[in-house]
């Protein structure tokens, strides 16, 4: 091969890269099934932009079921039908981010940039606050409000349980007031909100609830699993460098065109987002073909849809399947072109099954580890009641003397090692209730009982692949404990 | 890349994996990464080294430095900005300023943020983890987010769940992975080694000890001891450093040939077996032993050594140690008898101190026999509290002679919690005082054999 044709190997390659990690991870447009829930977010959103009509609506699914996503592919269609920039108003709140009230209205007020309006007002209650920045925002001779639009994501994080959920209140009351056409759409992942809400917000809240579960539209995750998979790793033929195409200064509107219609790829508004340009990913038609064929290949391949099932299996979380498509895709590289069936199965392995704690434990020296089967001897004899460091010396000496292999270690060595296993949190202490007369009740680092901070099964398994295990401690390990 | 791994070996893997993902610089970087592996296991090194490789904008974070969020965020900011006095208080202006400068000064260029020692997150307020998880969501950069920790996944467990970050794992490194890494800095333990002998070296000399198999011969030797309790690279330089010299003292004395392997081993062996009880126990000198690639302030050294030894003597006997106290006669036996009032059940006391118990003895034995088999001994569950009536009585109880009860006597229960030997407060009354002796058994062992107690013969756990 030659010199100038590696390299453009190497180029294709880098551009298959970007542009499928492009659409892995910022492809926030294109939205997949649930088409009904879809619809009816899409209906609530036009009905307060072009009726005026105040709403309120719960959104809930687990984690990764695509509840941005649908929000954002709403808006996005939204905007290019209706004119969203001088008819609404859209508000974003994150729970994780405006929790706090104060800074929920600071953002408030920012994105409704009437930060200069409010200036040094101060205002007596948070409802002020609010309806004088709706009277601000009436316009026009009939001074109506434009209308607007709230999307309150982690839901659940603005509702307070210690304080008052003076936004909530606020906002939903608005959506029964005739101050202004809103509407409120909260997001959240759990299933029990509603207990959440204090009596007066519950009352004023629409009692509207869009549940979203992963593959209800196809009741078989292998199957979407596999859809997913071919939708994000094919290309869009459109990309393909037309070689034999002469009008140059054309191309780039024509590929624009097609991307339009292509279902493989990424809109162009995200590419714009991403300040990149779709000229940047032309590739070469024939490499596309082969591309598109080695996945459809790959979807054929036996093997390859087991390891798919496996996954399949063990999460629906679509924001984990893009996780494991972005580990394997960008694997990619000049010398390895393409995706091998062993790399995509170690990467699902290290997903459904990480077994750190595992690997944790087989990291541990000799004397860590023994430590830990001492513990677990002793918690196996005393039904899990907890133990402390003299207790667990106490068996580890016990072993140790019986074994004359064994290196004797002196008491400090052994209570490093067993504060280094508290460090790894593989042994946790116990709640004490600390009430009382502190300077007795307070107890001496040896006397602090822990219980083990990991499940048995994986010491288990730990001390069965442990490398260079000495056979003493597998002996023990293995002997009955009575 | 190839230069890279040659200044981390034995990190090939963890090193090709964490440069796929973070790609090349116009690519987009992933929500975010999770790091987790052992102590010492390169983690950090080789995340920081190969930011600076790809020279990506990054914002390397001690999460112990930064104890606060605001701390945290506004080192963030600084870092991104580069400007000194900047203020951010919460998560909402992070996010406001990523929008605003960062927008306009990286556009779409790579910024990775790493979180070290990010298992502090947890405590200092969830919210920022769950928030710095899913960063990219809030502003439109391409940013990424790495935490590095020594804790694995799961202890990272989120009630409400998290956008998930994709996990790396650094394992620790084998033996002779280990022996691969001390190896390289072999120069650095020899020019310690010379710099902190007296005696002059040069000529043949020098050349012996500055040979390589020397070196290696010690290093096997250190490793087949200490590799079992301890897998720290850190602690095992510092082992390995100090415990060269002493390899090499007989060969420097003229004693021993360099080339007499089995006659060093013999030498070296005991000497490898005692240090083994000092791993760990180090104060302070891990600044300047971190490092060994840096050269040392061999003086610095010298002292801190010998404070170790000192240290060492009296770590190991608790016995001189407890001698050292000059306590009072009295005092020591309220000592002892404050120790058996925390370790032996109240409603033995009868028993054990009862001048005429012959024969309850004898069923003690016995009841003590079918207790045994519930091996929860009174001296493992740790000192119990008691009241000063229980104490004066044990005390009265063993002592042979008659004093009455002085305020002298009250005195020294107070001098006994001053110097942390018995818990309680200092006021003593004789109605609501509560104590507790906190000092281990060797320790009250040696008190009682200075008076000629043995205090075994009144535990309730060895009758
Ligand atoms: N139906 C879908 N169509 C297209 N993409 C989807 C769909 N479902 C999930 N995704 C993708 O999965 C990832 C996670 O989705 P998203 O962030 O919308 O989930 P979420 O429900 O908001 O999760 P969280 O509760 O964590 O906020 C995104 O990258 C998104 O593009
Ligand atoms: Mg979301």
């Amino acid at each position: 091969m030659l010199d100038t044709d590696i390299q453009s190997i190497s180029e294709q390659i880098k551009r298959v890269r970007k542009y499928i990690k492009l659409k892995i991870l910022e492809d926030n447009i294109n939205f997949r099934n649930h088409d009904e829930e879809r619809k009816h977010v899409y209906d609530l959103i036009t009905r307060v932009i072009l009726h005026g009509e105040s709403h309120s609506a719960l959104i809930i699914g687990p984690r990764g079921c695509g509840k941005t996503t649908l929000l954002n592919s709403v808006l996005h269609q939204v905007s290019q039908e209706a004119d969203v920039q001088n008819d609404a108003l859209i508000i974003k709140l994150n729970g994780l981010i405006h929790g706090d009230e104060k800074i929920a209205l600071k953002s408030i007020t920012a994105q409704m940039q009437l930060e200069n309006a409010v200036g040094d007002h101060i205002f007596g209650t948070f409802a002020e606050n609010l309806s004088f920045l709706l009277s601000c925002l009436k316009t026009g001779t009939d001074r109506t409000c434009k209308s607007m639009i709230f999307i309150l994501e982690e839901f659940d994080l603005f509702c307070h349980s210690g304080r008052t959920q003076t936004l909530l209140y606020n906002l939903f009351d608005i959506t029964h007031s005739k101050q202004a056409p809103m509407c409120v759409l909260g997001v959240t992942n759990r299933m029990d909100v509603m207990e959440l809400l204090e009596k007066r917000v519950k009352s004023r809240f629409s009692h509207r609830h869009i549940f979203m579960f992963p593959n209800e539209t196809c009741s078989d995750p292998l199957t979407s699993c596999k859809r997913l998979f071919v939708d994000t790793m094919s290309l869009p033929t459109s990309l393909g460098k037309r070689r034999k195409d002469k009008r140059k200064r054309k191309k780039s509107e024509c590929i624009q065109e097609d991307i339009q219609t292509d279902r493989y790829a990424v809109p162009m508004e995200v590419i714009k987002r991403c300040n990149m340009d779709v000229t940047d990913f032309e590739i070469d038609s024939t490499f596309i073909d082969e591309w598109n064929t080695h996945i459809q290949e790959l979807v054929n391949d036996d093997k390859f849809m087991d390891v798919l099932e496996k996954f399949s299996y063990y999460t629906v979380n679509e924001q984990i399947y893009r996780n494991v498509m972005y580990q394997i895709i960008s694997k990619l590289s000049s010398s390895k072109p393409y995706i091998h069936v062993s790399d995509v199965s170690s990467c699902v392995d290290e997903t459904v099954c990480p077994e750190h704690s595992v690997k944790l434990l087989q990291s541990l020296s000799i004397l860590e580890l023994s430590l830990v089967i001492a513990m677990m001897h002793g918690l196996e004899i005393f039904d899990g009641q907890p133990m402390n460091f003299e207790m667990v010396l106490h068996r580890y000496t016990k072993f140790a003397n019986t074994n004359s292999s064994t290196q004797s270690v002196p008491r400090p060595v052994i209570l490093k090692a067993f504060e280094h296993l508290h460090q790894l949190e593989i042994i946790v202490p116990i709640r004490t209730d600390s009430t009382g007369d502190t300077t007795t009740s307070r107890v001496q680092k040896e006397y602090k009982l822990y219980t083990l901070g990991i499940p048995v099964e994986d010491i288990k398994e730990a001390v069965k692949g442990f490398k260079a295990l000495p056979t003493e401690i597998n002996h023990w390990f293995n002997s009955s404990v009575m | 890349m190839e230069e890279l791994i040659s200044t981390i070996p034995c990190r090939e893997h963890q090193l090709q994996d964490l440069m796929d993902l973070l790609g090349e610089g116009d690519e987009p970087l992933p929500y975010s990464l999770f790091v987790s592996g052992s102590m010492a296991t390169g983690k950090s090194l080789c995340v920081s080294k190969l930011l600076q490789y790809l020279n990506y904008k990054h914002v390397f974070i001690d999460c112990i430095e930064c104890y606060s969020p605001k701390i945290l965020y506004e080192a963030v900011v600084t870092g991104l900005t580069d400007q000194e006095d900047v203020k951010c208080d919460s998560m909402w202006e992070l996010t406001n300023i990523l929008n605003g400068v960062c927008v306009q000064t990286f556009k779409y260029k790579p910024i990775v943020l790493v979180f070290d020692r990010a298992e502090r997150l947890r405590t200092m307020d969830q919210n920022m983890l769950m928030a710095f998880l899913r960063l990219r969501e809030f502003c439109n950069l391409n940013i990424c987010t790495i935490f590095v920790t020594n804790l694995v996944n799961e202890n990272f467990y989120f009630k409400m769940g998290v956008r998930e970050p994709i996990k790396l794992y650094f394992p620790n490194y084998t033996k002779d992975e280990l022996f691969k890494i001390i190896f390289l800095n072999q120069k650095s333990f020899v020019n310690y080694l010379l710099s902190s002998s007296d005696a002059c070296i040069d000529g043949q000399l020098k050349e012996d000890l500055e040979n390589p198999e020397l070196f290696a011969n010690f290093l096997n030797a250190f490793l087949s001891v200490f590799y079992r309790p301890c897998r720290d690279l850190i602690e095992l330089q510092h082992m390995a450093r100090v415990n060269f010299v002493k390899y090499c003292e007989p060969i420097i004395k003229n004693e021993i040939k360099s080339t007499d392997l089995t006659k060093l081993w013999r030498h070296i062996a005991p000497i490898l077996k005692t240090s083994l009880e000092l791993l760990y126990l180090r104060i302070n000198t891990s600044k300047s032993v971190q490092s060994p690639a840096k050269e040392n302030n061999a003086t610095l050294e010298e002292t801190t050594r010998s404070y170790e030894n000192t240290l060492k003597e009296e770590l190991l006997s608790t016995k001189t140690f407890a001698q050292s106290f000059e306590l009072p006669y009295y005092a020591k036996y309220l000592l002892i008898a404050a120790y058996l009032a925390s370790y032996n059940p109240p409603k033995e006391d009868k028993r054990l101190f009862m001048k005429n118990h012959g024969k309850q003895k004898k069923k003690l034995q016995q009841v003590r026999a079918k207790a045994k088999i519930t091996e929860k001994l009174n001296t493992q569950l740790g000192p119990k509290v008691f009241t000063l009536d229980r104490l004066l009585a044990i005390f009265y109880a063993i002592l042979e002679d008659k004093i009455g009860l002085t305020s002298n006597l009250l005195a020294q229960i107070a001098t006994l919690v001053e110097l942390k030997l018995i818990a309680g407060s200092k006021e003593v009354d004789l109605d609501v005082s509560k104590y507790k002796c906190i000092v281990g058994y060797d320790f009250i062992a040696a008190v009682a054999q200075t008076v000629g107690f043995n205090v075994r013969k009144y535990l309730y756990d060895f009758i």
